[in-house]
């Protein structure tokens, strides 16, 4: 059982989660998830700083308002 | 198995991609051969859905009705646009023959003067003596411009003899990750092969001005472009809403949207890695090969109506959830990665590309099956929206009323 994510463009640093089995903690492509994450939500692919780019689609969509860890969901309460 | 797309697109031997359409006297290249009735003030609109159904009933051919809301008694920028729009839609490559239907004899006579390169006929209602033969003269009309159609013959033509417009609606998660960027990897390739692409709705390029500045052929393109964008956002900031600060929305953070920038970024990947060539104003045709920008009011159906005004023969709608939005002059093809509007609003839907969620195909290959769609839909298969008779065309507007 692995959970199906899809990374936009090579530079991005998170992934979007594109199925329901939100208690599986693996991906496909072997990342492993820290925590449940819903469908359509993204994941932190790499240790994203605070204060550095969230990049998706290969652009900044926004910072870290935190340090962000592989395998964390990327949301509000993290990025901005 | 997560899929990465890969930047660049396989480079694309030109003139490989080809299609059957109906060559134009003024060099283009129609898709359609639509004998149509083009209503031109909204006063004439029931004479024309009357005439349409009387001639199809008699076993005519389909006849396409382009009926908006147009007025008479707009001012300035607003009736000069309305006429322009109007014209550049009679004169659309899909369009074999057509009948403009006024209200005046003034207005006929000068609408007369303007069409050469297709069969057309203008006619005033005013010309009839009584609702009952004003139909009847309209059929006739149409009858004459039918023999004037039948039997032409698609002919080989050059994938850049298209142009094509993008639209987005009802969109969601799988918007951005599923739907936008096939239509991005479409775009790619369709420009390899010398297509114009044009992309509008310029609120919805707010956010995106890093990607507008990065993907521009030129610094004075991108500010064009800017400069629609800040004019947009002030507008929408002064009418005592600050969209900017509503947006994304409670649904959109909840759908997994964290950011303005990801929302737009999510329509705006729709261009894929193309760079734009121009920044057009409503209904301005592109000047060239390529991508372009055209500044338009938010609503599909209107931004739809300036791209095909524009002389797109094929419009590409992104959809997450369900949106019965089209063109009927330019077949719209319904593209959606949700698997569950796939499931229940498959009558409505061209391009399947749940696939792409569930990870049996590659961004690439669903690229591939969005051009493999619209050479169907070119050489002639009718897309959803044709099949329910779907569409509209609105004016924007530019100046209050009085």
């Amino acid at each position: 059982m692995s959970r199906i994510s899809l990374t936009v463009h090579p530079d991005d640093n998170v992934s979007t989660l594109l199925d329901f089995q939100t208690d599986v903690k693996i991906t496909r492509d072997g990342l492993v998830l820290v925590e449940s994450i819903p469908f359509g939500h993204k994941v932190a692919r790499q240790e994203i700083a605070k204060g550095h780019s969230v990049i998706k689609y290969g652009v900044a969509i926004g910072k870290a308002t935190t340090t962000i860890r592989a395998g964390e969901h990327v949301h509000v309460h993290n990025c901005s | 198995m997560s899929t990465t797309a890969a930047k660049p697109i396989a480079p694309a031997k030109t003139g490989d991609l080809s299609f059957m359409g109906f060559a134009r006297l003024d060099g283009r290249v129609g898709v359609r051969n639509h004998l149509a009735v083009i209503s031109t003030v909204a006063l004439s609109n029931r004479i024309a859905e009357l005439a349409a159904q009387r001639h199809e009933s008699g076993k005519g051919e389909p006849v396409l009705q382009i009926k908006g809301e147009f007025q008479r008694g707009l001012q300035l920028a607003d009736a000069q646009l309305q006429d322009q729009v109007i014209a550049q839609l009679v004169d659309h490559p899909n369009i074999g023959a057509a009948l403009v239907l006024c209200h005046d004899r003034r207005a006929a006579q000068a609408w007369k003067k303007l069409f050469h390169d297709k069969p057309v006929e203008v006619l005033a209602v005013m010309d009839g003596a009584g609702v009952e033969n004003a139909i009847q003269l309209a059929c006739q009309a149409l009858e004459r411009l039918s023999q004037k159609i039948r039997g032409q013959l698609r002919v080989p033509c050059p994938f850049s003899a298209l142009t094509f417009a993008l639209e987005c609606g009802g969109s969601d998660a799988s918007s951005a990750v599923c739907s936008n960027p096939a239509v991005g990897r479409f775009v790619d390739e369709a420009i390899a092969h010398g297509a114009r692409v044009i992309v509008s709705e310029t609120a919805e390029f707010i956010g995106a001005e890093e990607v507008v500045r990065a993907q521009s052929a030129s610094p004075e393109i991108a500010q064009a472009i800017i400069n629609c964008i800040a004019i947009t956002e002030t507008r929408m900031a002064g009418d005592g809403d600050h969209y900017r600060g509503v947006n994304p929305t409670a649904e959109n953070i909840e759908a997994g949207l964290t950011t303005l920038v990801e929302k737009t970024m999510g329509a705006v990947c729709k261009i894929g890695d193309s760079h734009f060539e121009g920044c057009l104003t409503f209904g301005q045709p592109p000047t060239g090969p390529g991508l372009y920008f055209m500044d338009t009011p938010f609503f599909s159906p209107c931004s739809m109506t300036g791209m095909v005004a524009a002389g797109a023969q094929i419009t590409l709608f992104s959809m997450g959830v369900f949106n019965p939005s089209g063109n009927p002059l330019a077949p719209t093809l319904k593209l959606c990665g949700n698997p569950h509007t796939v499931k229940h609003w498959s009558d409505g839907i061209d391009v399947n590309l749940s696939g792409l969620i569930a990870g049996e195909i590659s961004l690439e290959e669903a690229g591939h099956q969005v051009t493999q769609t619209v050479i169907d839909a070119a050489n002639g298969l009718l897309t959803k929206t044709e099949q329910w008779g779907e569409g509209q065309f609105i004016m924007p507007r530019l100046l209050p009323a009085f």
